[in-house]
């Protein structure tokens, strides 16, 4: 080790240190400290571990994530994993170097969500065994542009992969399976065969409907989310891959999980989650099918998803006082439109919060909520109370206007004061959906944990 | 309304609503629907799709919303080859227009972007986009054009984000100035397009519903196509303008 990168390691342990003495729970700031002082950190720290698993997309990184791990765990391998959440480079060197042992000399395996843009540097700076790609989906495109320039950063990353590593990617979805054409590692594709979940249409958000091949308007027998489903070129030919890991007779039990076959090439088991909709099998479908690759067990597999819980504000459900709150994060067209299908899978009295802002974590531009349908949501007769808080509430509020809301939601731009106001007014026994951008999540997060509600999420 | 014998109609046509609506431009075409229909107004839309020819005649107004960069050489294409003459014909005969982003673009001469091919626009906008190496993106505000006295406010609001720089020729006048943000081009303080009915911009956000003052006022100029001119009935627009006032304060506070 040199010089530059033990003074980077130190420097983030010591941060991480002292920022966890002072009561603070910001994730960032040991990897930027690290990656300051030595800019390739990443790579010379990734000599020290024995290989990674890589994790991304658009939707469910880290929901994706901690099931491997919960897999991972249950398998008794040895591991690191940046838990919290903090995907980007710094983020990676931060996980790197503050479980980086001056001591031991057993390398341990890296299991990393990694931000989409952030693939390429991961790739070479760290031996990916296996990368998940889970969806592609328009998402702040303040930051990235346009959803088409990631799957082409995605396409070239892949290219330097040889068949040491195996590629994971979901064959429902055109612009993930598409990537199999540009490399030369090994490929499981994961997907949905149960009929009965297809929505019929492609909702107004789907992004990649025409085919990456020949440009033609691809034709959909199933859709189960966004443009995910079977697809296939009416002129080029092109299908959806046949998938190797796939989930059949699918139960979807309102927000409480689903229950589902899942059949791999090892076998078949049956599966009974606590993770809610349809966005969760493909989450637990790309970790059953990273699990796979490792060579893990079926058993063990299905053992650790069966306890698995929902990551914090990942659809995670409190009890304040006899009353529910449900948590669900809201970032893209695509995840909303899913918690709102959620939401419309019960019949229960329906109280709700949705807390937009519009800071850069969150996506600046809140353009998207009107790609987002909020109209069976508005016209559900269960709806008793909506309240928008945050930065950009009164957008939110006129979202809901023109999607046909009848009496005007409440606005309060305060977080706090709306949250008070809205677990008052639910019943005992009644559930408060509370779905804020990721800003107001924190935030949320904090306040339940203040109030001694929920636990702070870095010590979960 | 005036005289209402029988219920008046507008007729919108949407071009490529699938390709060329990324950033929630629906929304524009959920505004117009909505505040002609709190009217009494009845509206019908239709897609306009690849491959589809228009009849000059049937739509009082067209949307064009922004798409990805990899679709603006499929559209171009498709203009071109079935559409171009037809609408010119709809501007002359008094169908109102409204574009934004890439669609804006495609209203205009061309789109030439980098080491390739100009993309020929339709030409009713007598504007030029160039590719360029800077993003123009976040909140805008701008000021409309004095010469549209009966547009009905003054400030409209909006979030941008393209890196094509546009550039006025002579026959098209700017919709309005740059008070923050960068507009067409992020050099002259000029942002979007207008040539008799036709309008462009780059206004995200969507700009309508915030801006409610500047849908009414395509609502009636999309009308009077058929009706002349006429008043369209009060609304209550105070979240419209509880909307776009805190969306103003936040440009000014978040750059």
């Amino acid at each position: 080790m040199n010089a530059r990168l033990m003074t980077a390691v130190l420097a983030a342990k010591t941060l991480r240190l002292v920022i966890r003495l002072s009561g603070g729970g910001a994730t960032a700031a040991p990897g930027l400290a690290a990656e300051y002082i030595d800019p390739h950190a990443l790579k010379k720290l990734g000599k020290y571990y024995d290989g990674a698993l890589l994790v991304t997309g658009t939707n469910g990184k880290t929901t994706t994530s901690r099931l491997l791990g919960n897999i991972l765990n249950e398998a008794n391998i040895n591991f690191i994993h940046n838990r919290s959440g903090s995907n980007l480079l710094r983020g990676l060197i931060g996980t790197l170097a503050e479980n980086f042992s001056f001591t031991s000399r057993k390398k341990k395996l890296a299991l990393l969500e990694v931000d989409e843009v952030t693939i390429p540097i991961a790739v070479q700076s760290v031996e990916p065994k296996v990368i998940v790609f889970n969806n592609l989906f328009r998402d702040q495109l303040d930051r990235y542009g346009e959803v088409d320039k990631i799957r082409k950063i995605w396409q070239k990353a892949l290219l330097q992969l040889d068949s040491e590593t195996t590629i994971v990617l979901n064959s429902d979805d055109h612009s993930v399976s598409h990537l199999a054409g540009s490399t030369k590692a090994k490929v499981i594709y994961y997907g949905i065969e149960d009929d009965g979940l297809s929505l019929g249409k492609l909702p107004h958000a789907a992004d990649f409907t025409s085919c990456i091949s020949c440009q033609s308007e691809l034709r959909f027998d199933q859709v189960y989310l966004s443009h995910l489903g079977k697809y296939r070129c009416p002129s080029c030919g092109l299908k959806r891959p046949k998938p190797d890991v796939y989930a059949s007779d699918v139960y979807l039990d309102q927000e409480n999980g689903f229950k589902a076959r899942i059949v791999t090439p090892k076998g078949t088991f049956e599966l009974d989650v606590s993770l809610p909709g349809v966005y969760n099998i493909y989450n637990v479908l790309a970790s059953v099918s990273a699990a796979v690759a490792c060579g893990i067990n079926l058993s063990v597999i299905k053992r650790a998803l069966n306890a698995t819980t929902p990551a914090f504000g990942r659809t995670e459900r409190i009890n304040v006082n006899g009353k529910k709150l449900f948590i669900a994060l809201v970032k893209n067209p695509s995840g909303f439109n899913e918690i709102l299908r959620l939401l419309g899978t019960n019949r229960n009295d329906k109280y709700v919060l949705i807390a937009i802002n519009d800071l850069i974590a969150d996506g600046r531009d809140v353009s998207w909520l009107w790609d987002v349908d909020f109209e069976d949501l508005v016209t559900d007769p269960n709806l008793k109370k909506i309240r928008v808080s945050g930065i950009r509430a009164a957008d939110m509020a006129l979202r809901l206007k023109y999607a046909g809301l009848a009496a005007e939601s409440e606005i309060e731009t305060d977080l706090e004061t709306a949250l008070e106001a809205s677990i008052e007014e639910v019943p005992k026994g009644d559930t408060l959906y509370i779905l804020p951008t990721y800003t107001p999540m924190i935030k949320l997060k904090k306040i339940l944990a203040r109030r001694g509600y929920s636990t702070q999420f870095w010590e979960d | 309304m005036a005289n209402g014998e029988s219920k008046p109609k507008l007729t919108i046509g949407w071009l490529y609503a699938r390709q060329m609506s990324t950033y929630g431009d629906r929304g524009n075409i959920l505004t117009i629907w909505k505040r002609a229909r709190w009217r009494g107004i009845s509206v019908s839309v239709r897609e306009i799709d690849f491959k589809e020819k228009v009849d000059p005649t049937r739509f009082d107004l067209y949307f064009f919303g922004g798409g990805q960069d990899q679709a603006q050489k499929k559209v171009s294409d498709d203009l071109i080859k079935y559409k171009k003459e037809d609408l010119k014909k709809a501007a002359r005969l008094g169908s109102v227009f409204f574009a934004i982003c890439g669609g804006y673009q495609l209203l205009g001469q061309y789109y030439r972007p980098f080491a390739q091919p100009e993309l020929p626009g339709i030409g009713l906008l007598d504007v030029v986009t160039v590719a360029s190496n800077q993003r123009m993106i976040g909140n805008i505000v701008i000021e409309t054009n004095s010469m549209l006295p009966k547009i009905g406010g003054n400030l409209m609001v909006g979030f941008e984000n393209h890196s094509g720089k546009t550039y006025l020729g002579k026959k098209a006048n700017p919709l309005g100035k740059v008070l923050v943000g960068s507009g067409n081009n992020g050099e002259d303080r000029a942002e979007g397009a207008f040539q008799g009915n036709v309008f462009g911009c780059y206004l995200h956000g969507p700009v309508l519903p915030k801006n409610p003052f500047f849908a009414d006022f395509l609502i009636r100029k999309a009308l009077a196509r058929h009706y002349g001119e006429v008043g369209l009935d009060h609304i209550d627009d105070n979240l419209e303008l509880t909307a776009h006032d805190a969306a103003i304060e936040r440009a000014k506070t978040s750059i």
